[in-house]
């Protein structure tokens, strides 16, 4: 077997200290007046509802309507863009195709003071169809509706009889829409048609010519905001029905950040009470296995936290931060299956060097095997309760949010437990056991040589 | 020199071991039917959520007590476990004298009595006559959700176990992996039903803790159970087919014992920190996580050794000895059988000494 070098121990070693430093402080600079985030770190970990608070509403057809499955997909579809164009990434949207239910919940907090969620729910219940009706009457004949757009913008121009400029919403016909538009004008020259979204009236111009450009623009008194909110729901597409709220609430963050604070101080003891406990039993490559620990560690958090940003940052909720606490009790099992192995062979009177090479490679086996059940349970999780929901077919499509992070930091830590625990862990301890110093087999915990 | 180790006889005694856990679970099984019966959260079961409106801010812990000692004084309530939560009314034109919520959770069908919610709403308002409490809304909620859940979280473990079963049975085919496989999952039944019972021994609703406890303990015992294989199938290989399985089994289990306690050791230190401190903090949703985590990785462990390896020499001999009759049309069993003994008491003695590999 190669041998390893000996500064290979303070490269690890230096490496797992960068890790552990950038992924619990982050980098951040700034750029002008902008703060910039170049890599984040703990405090940009998004607290899940339980730590946050939230608000949920169980949205429901009105009137009794009997949705199928292919309209339930498509309000969910809408309800995902809708709450995107509010800019809020972090939600859940649960619906139940068999009793005609959709959940959302978000993450908000009562102290937020520029976010209106009563608007935000009765926003997301409405139709939003847009529609073109000849007269200024709402049961008047619907010209266009919202289908024929092809593309909506908030833009700002100046107003047709004065010199002041104003907010208006720009619209972008299809084909369909251009020539239904076309024959709308030409029909209604002369006349006013009125533009409505669902029961309210946004503007109702008269018509002075027909008009085949493909585009029309709303006015009204918008603000930058309103038009910009009506341009996303044009968007976003009407729902084929109109929808209730069942029920709605916010969510008090039960927990905390009394919670929080208990969940920091429970891993740092548990932190200091594993370290001591390897140094004592283990000595050398109890030493190892911490620096290792670490770094496992590290690799949770930078996964959760989106410091790698082909992974987005995951919701962080208590349960999924007393799992990760649990893993720094795991994390240590791969150190202690090839420590013991070595402390085996140490017994037996062979070379320190001879008896490491065998206690890693003895071990590995258990360590691979013992892993590998452990990631079947986790990608069997991820795929049930996650988006890809292998089982939709039985149970409909509903993730679950909760079992779903739990697969997920449980195979993050198995994965950093390889690189941690067993590949990294072994570079050090080949490398540290070059040193004349530490060739002492009582460090390994062999008997008095 | 040899290396001082156990020497446990953990084949031998597993009777012992089979009763302490059958004792256990029945027990803990009486106790679940007769007097303690499964609390389950709202979630699975369905029920009534009722909501009062307040104002001003009094103590959550004061509502709870005043609350409790009602429902005490109420027949038809008086084993009921409610849940509280608190929220604050977003509804536009809320005035400030019914801003504050908390909803009570009645798990189960029962319906609350009209006159059963009055007794509480008099009881909130003598206990704050300036806080104007009012009973706001009372609602049924659906359980046909949670049902679908729990056994979508079955099928998911189920399909766990499976693929788990052809998992080991591959890669421990020398040793028989297929029973070594199913004795696992065995010892997986086993965990869940004891954490099962920490949940309704200890009055923690089922809810997704329990979930979440479950598959923790899930991985963490199989892990166990894996290590010990892996030690039981290098020593096959070197000892060759001599060795008795209760023998080689008995010495693999004794070979990991140190790993088996310290893995335990930094394990319970995490989840003890946790529940130390939640415990001081008073966090009970955390506190119905750790414990049960705590007490299922203990039977996590002690099922790996007590009950999948002794399980598995069991079946092992069986099938064995099966194969043995087959082969000899019954006759010669008796010779082999003795053989094997007088082998498995030769190992005995040796047993002692012969601990380097």
């Amino acid at each position: 077997m190669k041998k390893i070098g000996k500064p290979v121990f303070f490269i690890v070693f230096v490496l797992i200290a960068a890790l552990a430093y950038t992924s619990i402080f982050g980098i951040y600079g700034e750029n002008g007046d902008f703060d910039v985030t170049y890599i984040k770190g703990l405090s940009d970990i998004r607290w899940g509802i339980d730590i946050n608070g939230g608000v949920e509403a169980v949205f429901a057809p009105a009137d009794g309507i009997d949705a199928d499955e292919t309209q339930m997909e498509d309000v969910k579809g809408i309800l995902d863009s809708r709450l995107v164009g509010q800019n809020i990434t972090d939600y859940e949207v649960y619906p139940d195709y068999e009793h005609d239910r959709i959940t959302i919940r978000f993450p908000w907090k009562s102290d937020e003071k520029d976010y209106d969620p009563d608007a935000a729910i009765a926003e997301l219940a409405s139709t939003s169809e847009l529609t073109f009706k000849g007269g200024t009457d709402s049961s008047g004949e619907v010209l266009l509706s919202g289908k024929d757009v092809k593309r909506a913008y908030a833009s700002y121009q100046q107003t047709n009889n004065s010199s002041s400029y104003e907010y208006v919403v720009g619209l972008e016909f299809n084909d369909e829409g251009r020539e239904k538009f076309k024959q709308a004008t030409a029909s209604y020259t002369g006349k006013q048609i009125s533009i409505w979204m669902d029961d309210e009236l946004l503007s109702a111009p008269s018509v002075s010519g027909t008009i085949d450009s493909g585009s029309a623009v709303i006015t009204g008194s918008f603000t930058s905001k309103t038009a910009t909110a009506l341009a996303n729901k044009i968007n976003a597409g009407a729902l084929p029905f109109k929808l209730t709220v069942e029920s709605y609430g916010t969510i008090s963050p039960s927990l905390g950040s009394n919670a929080l604070q208990a969940m920091g101080i429970a891993s740092v003891v548990a932190l200091a009470l594993i370290c001591a406990f390897m140094l004592i039993i283990y000595r050398l490559p109890g030493l190892i296995a911490f620096i290792a620990l670490i770094g496992q560690l590290s690799i949770s958090i930078a996964a959760v936290s989106g410091y790698f940003p082909l992974f987005p940052s995951f919701t962080m909720t208590i349960p999924g931060i007393a799992g990760l606490i649990l893993s720094i009790g795991m994390g240590v099992d791969a150190n202690i299956i090839t420590a013991e192995r070595i402390k085996d062979e140490l017994w037996t009177g062979k070379t320190l060097d001879g008896c490491i090479r065998n206690g890693t490679k003895g071990s590995f086996t258990a360590i691979f095997d013992g892993n590998v059940t452990v990631i079947i349970v986790a990608v069997i999780l991820i795929l049930v309760f996650g988006p890809a929901n292998i089982l939709s077919s039985l149970f409909g499509v509903s993730t679950t949010g909760l079992i779903y992070a739990f697969g997920y930091t449980l195979l993050v830590g198995v994965i950093s437990n390889f690189i941690m625990g067993v590949a990294a862990s072994r570079l050090m301890l080949r490398s540290i056991s070059g040193y004349k110093l530490l060739k002492n087999k009582r460090l390994y915990g062999g008997a008095k040589s | 020199m040899m290396r001082q180790r156990f020497h446990i006889d953990f084949i031998g005694k597993a009777k012992i071991f089979f009763c302490i856990s059958l004792g256990i679970m029945l027990v803990s099984l009486i106790l679940n039917l007769v007097c303690m019966p499964a609390l389950v959260d709202i979630q699975f079961t369905g029920g009534t959520i009722i909501k009062y409106n307040y104002g001003g801010e009094p103590a959550h812990k004061n509502i709870e007590k005043i609350v409790n000692e009602t429902l005490k004084g109420i027949d038809a309530l008086k084993n009921e476990k409610v849940d509280f939560s608190y929220s604050e009314n977003l509804a536009a034109g809320a005035d400030d004298s019914a801003k504050h919520i908390v909803a009570l959770q009645f798990t189960g069908n029962k319906a609350v009595d009209i006159s059963h919610k009055q007794a509480i709403t008099d009881a909130l308002q003598k206990g704050y006559p300036k806080n104007d409490f009012a009973e706001e809304s009372s609602t049924a909620v659906d359980a046909s959700k949670g049902a679908n859940f729990f056994l979508k979280c079955i099928i998911a473990v189920a399909m766990a176990a499976v693929i788990m079963i052809l998992y080991v049975a591959l890669r421990f085919r020398k040793i028989g992996g297929l029973s070594a496989g199913v004795m696992a999952v065995v010892a997986l039944i086993h965990d869940l039903i004891i954490v099962y019972f920490v949940f309704v021994l200890f009055r923690m609703p089922l809810n997704d803790n329990f979930i979440a406890v479950v598959l923790m303990i899930l991985g963490y015992s199989l892990n166990d159970t894996i290590v010990i294989y892996d030690r039981v199938r290098e020593n096959r290989r070197k000892s060759g087919p001599k060795v008795t399985t209760a023998e080689l089994v008995n010495n693999s289990v004794n070979q990991c014992f140190t790993r088996t306690i310290c893995t335990s050791i930094t394990t319970i230190i995490a989840i003890g920190s946790v529940l130390v401190v939640s415990l001081i903090y008073g966090i009970s949703s955390i506190i119905s996580f750790a414990l049960p985590m705590m007490i299922g990785l203990v039977s996590g462990s002690y099922s790996s050794i007590c009950i999948a390896c002794p399980l598995w020499v069991m079946w092992k001999n069986h099938s064995d000895k099966k194969k043995a009759e087959k082969k000899n049309n019954g006759g010669s069993t008796v010779k082999k059988a003795s053989k094997k003994k007088a082998k498995a008491a030769k190992a005995d003695t040796t047993k002692k000494e012969s601990v380097s590999e």
